[in-house]
């Protein structure tokens, strides 16, 4: 398991320096901006009122307690399930299926490794990666926040990454399974995708309209305290996201274990069409010209 | 005890959806023999090697690696194997030595890395050189040698020559010799019946998921027929001739010379030959390559039948 780990991880390097790094700048950036906001904070509620109060409702803003913390939290930490969802989506639809539709999986398999090491070495690689690229973006924003202005302390900006890792977690091991039971890897991380776009805005529009509240319930967004956690990390939520991911990641490695890997490239569902819709079939195999 | 087979295969079936890729194959490779794997494309050469090494999984059947059922202890069979791909595809990010050392972590630091430095020069393989700059040959080289790296007993290859030129498919097939040489069993597919011809004790045909016919080579060329070519002094009614049980005629040039398929034993159409004044008698066998196309001739015109 340790050298699928080791090398899955190296393999990550570069992931994990352009996501921490860029993700990281944006934070420290967001943070500068709201260190600067305290003293305009009145003028900015005031402009803030002139759009529509729904807008605000879709982000859970109550403009009387606005503060630049909160700016932060919406402006940045909001939108971070969505952006590090991108890279645990692709990353977790990559680790297996990726490998297997280059063909690469059938030499590594055809090793002494067990299919069990190899899914755990390289999950436990992708979680290592995602945990370096939040500690480098928590470490961006404690370097350049104002705790005066923002009140908080580097260590209470833990638990908002704490909780950030709970939903994005749940999004990687969902595009994981996907990518065990579809018969493509584009179609795992698309689909997953899809969900965590729909749990974004279902969760906002929930804050409008009520009757939405239960369809919200039932997805990760509705859990994700963003830079709130940083006053009260809930950690049945954080338990409540966690769980379901390990279930995901548990199905994910039961699939692994029992399916046939591909030579290389995607597979199909294998429908039954009408024949005049079908793709046209190859000839029956010929021998190739021999020597 | 006696020793089990080095691959015992019994009943093995695997279908893809519709389609039966396999459709009941019995074969026993025996320890310490080179077997070569024949059939065309989309035959179940790589689906038989595939599900000896676990990487999918039989419908019904039996398997049998080196005495160990792959699908209950992968592992075990696996360490004791080399395996190259048809479809090799290697890490674009390493450079051939760099993927060597990661295969040689998966067995545990097993690769005698002087015989992997060894091999790379026989093969004329820069291994400091990153994989995506390599050519097709050059990759195939790579899984070459992460195939022998560990001197395994068990050599699984599928195709090990393709895209090889001529004097490293000699190299390859050396380096096959020599392992066998040295106690291990290989099973190798190709499609360049000479080079199976050359080395191969034994083949086995398969044609459209079945095992149609398993021989040594020698016996397989023995067996089959013959062409008789036959120049006389004057002209012969060749009628004589295609009289002898087993004897057909292919083409008669002139009154003088014919061409004759002779099938079993060559004694009764010596004794009618002696008969007449012969100028010239050539007699030739078939090559593999021929028996293996008299094969798929079979199975094309089968399967207009079908049709």
């Amino acid at each position: 398991m340790w050298a699928t780990f080791r090398h899955e991880l190296a393999h990550m390097r570069g992931q994990i320096l352009g996501w921490g790094i860029s993700l990281g700048l944006l934070g420290a950036y967001f943070t500068s901006v709201f260190n600067s906001f305290q003293a305009q904070m009145e003028q900015l509620k005031q402009v803030m009122g002139y759009f529509p109060p729904e807008l605000f409702e879709f982000f859970g803003i109550d403009l009387s307690t606005l503060t630049p913390f909160r700016m932060l939290d919406i402006k940045f930490f909001s939108l971070m399930p969505i952006i590090l969802g991108i890279f645990a989506m692709l990353a977790c639809s990559n680790l297996l299926a990726g490998d297997e539709e280059t063909g690469l999986l059938d030499l590594v398999l055809a090793h002494p490794v067990s299919r069990r090491s190899l899914f755990f070495g390289k999950f436990l690689a992708f979680v290592v990666a995602f945990v370096a690229i939040l500690l480098i973006m928590w470490a961006a924003i404690s370097l350049f926040m104002d705790r005066a202005v923002l009140q908080v302390t580097p260590i209470q900006m833990l638990w908002p990454m704490v909780s950030l890792f709970a939903t994005v977690l749940i999004f990687g091991a969902l595009a994981l399974l996907l990518s065990m039971v579809l018969p493509s890897r584009r179609m795992a991380w698309s689909v997953s995708l899809f969900v965590a776009i729909a749990s974004f805005f279902v969760d906002g529009m929930a804050e409008i309209e009520p009757s939405l509240q239960r369809v919200s319930e039932l997805l990760p967004y509705a859990y994700y305290q963003g830079a709130q956690a940083a006053f009260g990390l809930n950690v049945g939520w954080v338990v409540g996201l966690v769980v379901p991911a390990v279930v995901f990641v548990l199905l994910a490695w039961w699939r692994f274990e029992r399916r046939d890997i591909r030579v290389a490239g995607e597979g199909g569902w294998r429908l039954p069409l009408p024949a005049r819709l079908r793709p046209a079939r190859r000839r029956p195999a010929e021998a190739r010209p021999v020597a | 005890m006696a020793e089990q087979p080095a691959i015992a295969i019994h009943g093995l079936t695997k279908s893809y959806g519709k389609v039966r890729a396999l459709r009941g194959i019995d074969l026993e490779v025996q320890r310490g023999e080179i077997f070569g794997f024949l059939g065309p494309n989309g035959a179940g050469k790589t689906t038989t090697i595939r599900c000896a090494l676990d990487l999918i999984r039989p419908d019904g059947g039996s398997i049998r690696v080196l005495g160990i059922d792959p699908q209950a202890n992968p592992v075990a069979v696996k360490a004791r194997t080399g395996y190259l791909p048809g479809e090799l595809q290697l890490d674009d990010n390493l450079t051939g030595e760099a993927q060597l050392h990661f295969l040689n972590e998966l067995r545990g630091r097993k690769a005698d890395w002087k015989y992997v430095r060894e091999l790379a020069e026989r093969l004329d393989l820069d291994l400091k050189r990153p994989i995506r700059n390599l050519s097709k040959g050059n990759k195939i080289k790579v899984g070459v040698i992460q195939a022998l790296m560990h001197r395994p007993e068990l050599l699984m290859l599928d195709e090990p020559t393709f895209g090889l030129d001529p004097l490293m498919q000699q190299e390859v097939l050396r380096l096959l010799v020599e392992a066998k040489r040295n106690g291990a069993t290989v099973f190798f597919s190709s499609h360049i019946l000479s080079e199976v011809q050359a080395v191969a004790e034994r083949v086995g045909i398969i044609r459209r998921g079945k095992i149609v016919e398993v021989a040594g080579v020698q016996t397989l060329i023995n067996r089959s027929m013959r062409r008789v070519r036959i120049q006389f002094r004057h002209d012969v009614d060749p009628t004589a001739l295609t009289q002898v049980p087993g004897v057909s005629l292919l083409k008669r040039d002139n009154g003088r010379a014919v061409t004759l398929q002779v099938e079993g034993e060559m004694d009764a159409l010596l004794k009618a030959v002696a008969a007449y004044p012969v100028v010239d008698f050539e007699t030739e066998r078939p090559s593999l390559e021929e028996i293996f196309l008299a094969y798929y001739e079979d199975e094309r015109n089968s399967h207009k039948t079908e049709e």
